[in-house]
């Protein structure tokens, strides 16, 4: 089990040093159950941290605004920030290793052991709880997790809130680290794609009918995107000028820029918008579920890319985020690579 | 005009209103959201809040101003849009939102008054359902000049008594509504306005959630433009528009020029949501961008909402229904914001 004063003595350890610029870690809100990110610069705020099933954010994501920061800046601070991930988490590490989006260098990895279990589904943890507050979530013995609500503990087992990715998951224990706390458990899924199942049952037509309905629904807060670490483009083609405009961009510049998708939230323009999302996290997404997770409109995203990590597993024989050195998906070719989907 | 209204009548009352479009809340998958509502029966009003205010009806998130096309003789041929005239009745709005409208009534009205945003609002007859329970656990409305049985911005307002609702009309527009289901409707009594009273009180006390002091945070607010604050608050934000796309107030739009073909030329000028959160929201057309990073932007939303919207029209720009909070994919809480905003330096 993550003893939390080990990870908090660590986090000050490395503070103390001075060789880290700050942690990227999770606190408990002031407000309910859940963890939020936490950003750790002074050693004495390391009592801050926390590790419990609440902390469902993939943190990798704000490695991407820690380089962005960093290349504005006329003096950058260029030691390496430290970061608290999980299994899943660090597969995401793995890949911005890949594609060479940051330096080994530049991230101190302190990953946590998911203890065999995962992180919490809110919602079906609300749903459990009929009504009733949940002030604590915590991680019990195997399987189990530990409910406070109302100054009452409760035990429920794992499997039944667990978020749908950790039922899924490969990785309950990170792949990639500088210092790792808490034990190794193995717990393979028995389906890993388990999830795709029902859809991939319908036919073409009852197909299309559910990612017409499901799609309509959203609202283009872009939440899916812009919570995804793999979603780092200095210029996504859904924002209308977010290409690098300069003082010396001409005008014949900008005109020429072509606008891919409308503003209209419509069917068309959000299948344009999830497609090419789906398609550009082909072989890089390492299913943390983050995308599903933040659309306020309940829209399973997630489905999108778990049938694509299904096709890089059957077609290529590739699962994404486990070895650094091994070149990405796309950047790989094999002689005897399947061909015969291409017409 | 107070009235009663049994539960069990209140779909009759509705099928009487059929010249109208109807909208209430439904339950799609796990989130409940307004939609045209076709039978009376189908009008649930036993939820929470919905995840879009009615704000998407009265403000939708895309709106056709004009059709541009090139006519035959080759001259250009422009086509206004306009909202159909669509009379239409809103059921289940919640107080917070009902107050959100008459605070976007003031940007879209005073000195212009725009068109579109008043065919809509002006055709719409707004139900309310005053919030036994708050809604959710971030309900905030006390704070923000409002309470779970306000009645500014409404049409009726409706209490849940049980077995039947006390019902309230507060407009001519609203007595309209009554007078069509005017079989259907009781005189209250005495003890039905007890349980009201009763009810309205309890409510109240179930709202956990305060903004405190919040006259201190305007003039603060003034003081921490240049505030290193907002770097450190935004550092976990991931500058998506959840906040603002389900802020019931919250207004701003971008007009752009759809091109369905170029040869000959056919399109449609439209007005879509716009948010302070995007990476090119005021982005010049010189490059420029006074607001370029994450820190300035979440600095707009809550100097809009806790400043220049109350230095322009004396009020907050807020109605606390907790959308942003419970929403927020990195638990982002204004009521926190604030809080450390009312208490800096001090």
């Amino acid at each position: 089990m993550v003893n939390l004063e080990d990870l908090k003595k660590e986090a000050k350890r490395i503070l103390e040093e001075g060789k880290i610029k700050y942690i990227i870690g999770y606190e408990r809100s002031p407000n309910g159950m859940m963890s939020m990110p936490a950003f750790i610069k002074n050693p004495e705020d390391a009592e801050r941290l926390t590790w419990d099933p609440s902390c469902v954010y993939n943190l990798t994501r704000f490695l991407v605004d820690e380089k962005r920061r960093k290349a504005k800046e006329k003096k950058p601070d260029t030691r390496p920030v430290a970061i608290v991930v999980k299994g899943c988490d660090s597969r995401a590490v793995v890949v911005l290793l890949q594609e060479k989006f940051i330096n080994r260098e530049d991230v101190y990895i302190l990953g946590v052991s998911c203890e065999g279990a995962g992180v919490v589904d809110e919602k079906k943890l609300t749903e459990k709880l009929k009504g009733k507050k949940a002030d604590k979530i915590e991680f019990s013995e195997k399987d189990h997790f530990l409910i406070t609500s109302d100054g009452e503990k409760i035990k429920i087992p794992a499997q039944e809130i667990l978020a749908e990715r950790c039922l899924e998951c490969r990785a309950n224990f990170p792949v990639i680290y500088d210092e790792v706390l808490g034990e190794k458990v193995e717990r393979r899924p028995e389906d890993p794609f388990k999830s795709i199942e029902r859809i991939e049952s319908l036919s073409k037509e009852e197909r299309w009918a559910f990612w017409k309905e499901q799609l309509d629904k959203c609202i283009r807060c872009y939440a899916c995107r812009s919570v995804c670490p793999m979603c780092y483009c200095d210029e996504c083609v859904v924002d209308t000028i977010s290409f690098a405009v300069a003082a010396d961009t001409t005008a014949e510049e900008k005109a020429q820029k072509i606008k891919w998708i409308e503003r209209s939230p419509d069917s068309s323009e959000n299948f344009v918008y999830h497609l090419v999302r789906a398609i550009h996290l082909a072989g890089r997404c390492i299913d943390c579920g983050e995308c599903e997770r933040a659309c306020p409109l309940d829209i399973p995203v997630r489905l999108l890319n778990k049938k694509l990590e299904k096709e890089a597993k059957e077609l290529f024989d590739y699962e994404v985020g486990f070895d650094p050195e091994k070149p990405s998906l796309a950047s790989s070719f094999k002689d005897d690579d399947p061909e015969d989907f291409i017409r | 005009m107070q009235k009663i209204l049994r539960k069990k009548s209140f779909p009759q009352w509705v099928k009487k209103l059929e010249s109208y479009k109807i909208y209430a809340p439904a339950k799609n998958g796990d989130v409940w959201n307004y939609e045209a509502v076709n039978h009376s029966e189908d009008i649930d009003l036993d939820y929470l809040n919905s995840v879009l205010s009615p704000k998407k009806i009265i403000f939708p998130q895309r709106e056709i101003f004009l059709e541009f096309s090139t006519s035959n003789d080759g001259n250009p041929e422009i086509n206004e849009v306009l909202p159909e005239e669509n009379p239409s009745v809103i059921f289940g709005v919640r107080p917070c939102d009902a107050k959100a409208l008459t605070l976007t009534d003031s940007v879209f009205g005073g000195d212009f008054d725009d068109l579109y945003y008043w065919r809509r609002r002006d055709q719409a007859i707004l139900v309310g359902l005053a919030c036994h329970n708050p809604p959710s656990p971030n309900c905030f409305c006390l704070s923000v000049n409002g309470s779970p049985h306000s009645k500014e911005g409404l049409d009726i307002l409706m209490t849940d008594l049980g077995d039947r609702y006390y019902v309230e009309s507060l407009t001519e527009k609203g007595n309209k509504l009554l007078n069509l289901g005017n079989k259907f409707f009781e005189e209250p009594k005495a003890k039905d306005k007890k349980d009201l009273e009763k009810i309205n009180l309890a409510s109240e006390k179930k709202i956990k959630r305060r903004i405190k002091e919040i006259k201190k945070i305007p003039p603060q607010l003034k003081e921490m433009f240049d505030s290193p604050f907002w770097d450190e608050e935004a550092m976990s934000c991931i500058r998506c528009g959840i906040c603002t796309y389900l802020c019931p107030t919250c207004h701003c739009f971008d007009i752009s020029d759809e091109v369905l073909s170029s040869s000959p030329i056919e399109g449609k000028r439209v007005r879509t949501w716009d948010t302070c959160q995007f990476p090119d929201f005021t982005m010049h057309s010189s490059g420029h961008n006074p607001r370029p990073d994450k820190a300035s932007r979440l600095r707009q939303r809550i100097l809009h909402k806790f400043q220049y919207f109350v230095e322009r029209y004396k009020n907050y720009q807020c109605t606390g229904c907790g959308r942003c909070i419970s929403k927020c994919p990195v638990g982002i809480d204004i009521i926190e914001v604030l809080d450390k905003v009312r208490d800096y330096g001090t």
